[in-house]
């Protein structure tokens, strides 16, 4: 016992010394969160963006055609009138973003009850914005057109409904928190991530490291078991990745209310006990991730090597999250067999505020905590062998 | 005492060590002498029990290295091909993991590093991370860390490998040091001038096999050569 705790310590103080293994450790978890605001926020304002800010457009010829300037004005608009000889090539001077050409013969062709081509000027290249611009700017003249066209039929005494036997509702499902949530799936897939990158270095230094820097002899040669050993270094790991979990979870808290939830309604509440509830689902993944990569990182024979085998096993289990998030996989017993897989469903359920199943939670500690067992079984047994040394 | 007993180790195909038998007696150093690649580090390793012996065995005291390997670890005090020290830890602190390790209390690790770094004379560098140390100083790290819990047994595999005189001048008044405590030490080497300064007893292995086991005296008279170069060259017979 003592000497896996002195096994336990001094991995701990020596990896806490180590700045390239706090920077790969901790960075992930500390930044995820932020690159994860970012990222909502953006969504979610480029999605809010057409209901708030008012168009900007520009209006050429404004003067032929008075009420349908004015009822522009009427709109979330707002209005610079030019004289612009060549629209075309304002708008790839970058002078100006989306115009709205109103010919001179407009007033004549009014009267006469003609119809009236105006051209809407914009850049479909242009990413985003200008697209979403034009389309409100089109759906405002429609909008004007339509009313006109109804006054003209009802002014000939015809029902306006005549002319429009169908009308298309529609119902778009991806409404802005619908996207925000996409987003928010990616949260276990960040933390199953942030799990083995916790451990990622302490896995390979105390292993392929130890054998490279030729410390591995002199410490077989020491008076205590290989289970306590090996034991030991894997506690120290699984310290490193719960202290990354931690961390994450922590700058996921703080950085939550940056998000602008409230502007679509949703309200994302995070407190201390979902918290608890998800770095305890994620304990038995802890233990298991500390296993796999000290399991795979003895088979190195350096540093170097170790660095290359670890990043595969990482992205193995961060595989299949990605996998049924495209395949929309609804949480199930089956699920809960699978180490990462089941972690990540749960928390995903617990964030989103969904009940979770207690048989579920069982399965999945139990499953995954059997197979961390059966890992640390592994690397002790790899450590009693002599080709660890060679 | 070592008592090594036909001791054999393979590597698949590769017969390292065959038959290798000697004894290193308490109060005496012996050098285990021979070119590279004779088998002299895994004759070590054997000793250190981090290598298992195919057949054969060898008694350390009264410990058998095959049935009793963590009573062999208490009592023998090893230093290792290259220093193998933690860089980020300091001098004192690589010392106090291995009296943790080898279960002693913590005033008896503390009162134990005090009396090694006046004896290995490092108490300018002892609180400093090891990572900027000379070889000299690393060499004095492992050497105050194998002795930590007082072994009897010293196995010190080319410990003047990257030396300087200096340096080399110092270990060996340790090594002396460490003969009249009255321990049994045993060393490999192939540098001749170390021996016949520091050496009781020598023991030649040539290919994985014993060739000469005697004393510096002896080793000269059988080759029947003054020059002890000449008379290991001879006797190894390349």
């Amino acid at each position: 016992m003592s000497a896996y705790l002195t096994v336990l310590r001094k991995e701990c103080i020596d990896n806490f010394r180590d700045r390239r293994t706090i920077l790969s450790s901790f960075s992930l978890a500390v930044l995820g969160p932020a690159f994860f605001v970012g990222l909502m926020s953006f969504v979610l304002s480029s999605a809010l963006g057409e209901s708030d800010e008012p168009l900007v457009i520009t209006i050429a010829g404004a003067n032929y055609a008075p009420e349908l300037v004015e009822f522009l004005r009427r709109e979330n608009t707002t209005i610079a009138i030019k004289e612009i000889e060549h629209p075309a090539q304002a708008l790839r001077d970058g002078l100006e973003k989306l115009i709205l050409v109103i010919p001179p013969e407009y007033g004549d062709r009014y009267t006469r009850g003609e119809v009236n081509s105006l051209s809407l000027v914009y850049d479909s290249s242009e990413f985003g914005r200008s697209q979403r611009n034009f389309s409100r700017a089109r759906s405002m003249v429609n909008r004007y057109s339509a009313t006109v066209g109804l006054l003209r039929l009802v002014l000939r005494g015809i029902d306006p409904s005549v002319a429009r036997p169908i009308v298309i509702q529609e119902v778009d499902t991806a409404s802005p928190a619908a996207r925000a949530l996409t987003i928010l799936a990616m949260f276990p897939y960040f933390l199953v991530l942030v799990i083995f990158m916790g451990g990622f270095y302490l896995a390979i230094d105390t292993t392929a490291g130890e054998r490279e820097h030729g410390s591995l002899e002199p410490l077989l040669t020491q008076p205590i078991s290989r289970a306590a050993l090996v034991m030991g270094k894997l506690t120290a790991t699984c310290v490193f990745s719960a202290l990354s979990l931690l961390l994450f979870l922590v700058s996921f808290v703080l950085a939550v209310p940056f998000v602008p939830l409230e502007r679509i309604g949703m309200s994302l509440q995070i407190g201390l006990l979902d918290c608890i509830a998800v770095f305890l689902i994620a304990v038995p993944l802890i233990v298991f991730a500390a296993g796999l990569l000290a399991v795979v990182a003895s088979f190195a024979k350096s540093y170097k090597e170790a660095q290359t085998y670890l990043t595969i096993v990482i992205l193995v289990p961060t595989f299949p999250l990605i996998l049924t998030r495209l395949m929309n996989v609804e949480t199930s017993i089956w699920l809960m067999l699978v180490p990462s897989l089941s972690q990540a469903n749960l928390i995903s359920d617990v964030i989103a505020g969904q009940a979770v199943f207690a048989t579920h939670i069982g399965l999945s500690a139990l499953v995954t905590s059997g197979l961390a067992v059966a890992m640390t079984y592994l690397a002790i047994w790899l450590y009693k062998r002599e080709t660890i040394l060679i | 005492m070592i008592r090594v007993e036909s001791l054999c180790k393979d590597f698949g195909d590769l017969h390292a060590v065959k038959n290798v038998s000697f004894e290193a007696s308490d109060g005496k150093v012996t050098a285990l002498l021979g070119p590279n690649g004779a088998g002299k580090s895994t004759t070590l390793r054997l000793l250190a029990t981090v290598l298992n012996p195919t057949s054969g065995t060898a008694y350390v005291g009264q410990h058998d290295i095959r049935t009793a390997p963590l009573a062999v670890r208490s009592t023998i005090g090893v230093l290792p091909h290259n220093a193998g020290i933690y860089e980020r830890l300091t001098a004192k602190e690589n010392i106090r993991y291995y009296g943790h390790l080898q279960g002693l209390d913590k005033a008896k690790v503390e009162s134990r590093i005090d009396e090694l770094v006046d004896l290995l004379e490092m108490q300018e560098f002892c609180d400093r991370r090891v990572g900027g140390f000379s070889q000299g100083q690393r060499i004095k790290v492992a050497l105050a860390r194998a002795l930590v819990h007082d072994p009897k047994h010293v196995l010190l595999d080319e410990p003047t490998n990257g030396l300087d005189v200096m340096a080399t001048r110092a270990l060996r008044e340790i090594i002396l040091h460490l003969k009249r405590e009255g321990r049994c030490i045993l060393f490999s080497s192939h540098v001749m001038q170390e021996v016949s300064n520091l050496c009781d007893d020598v023991v030649i292995i040539g290919h994985g096999q014993v060739v000469f086991d005697g004393t510096l005296q002896g080793l000269r008279d059988k080759a029947s050569e003054a020059d002890l170069e000449d008379a290991f060259v001879k006797v190894v017979g390349e």
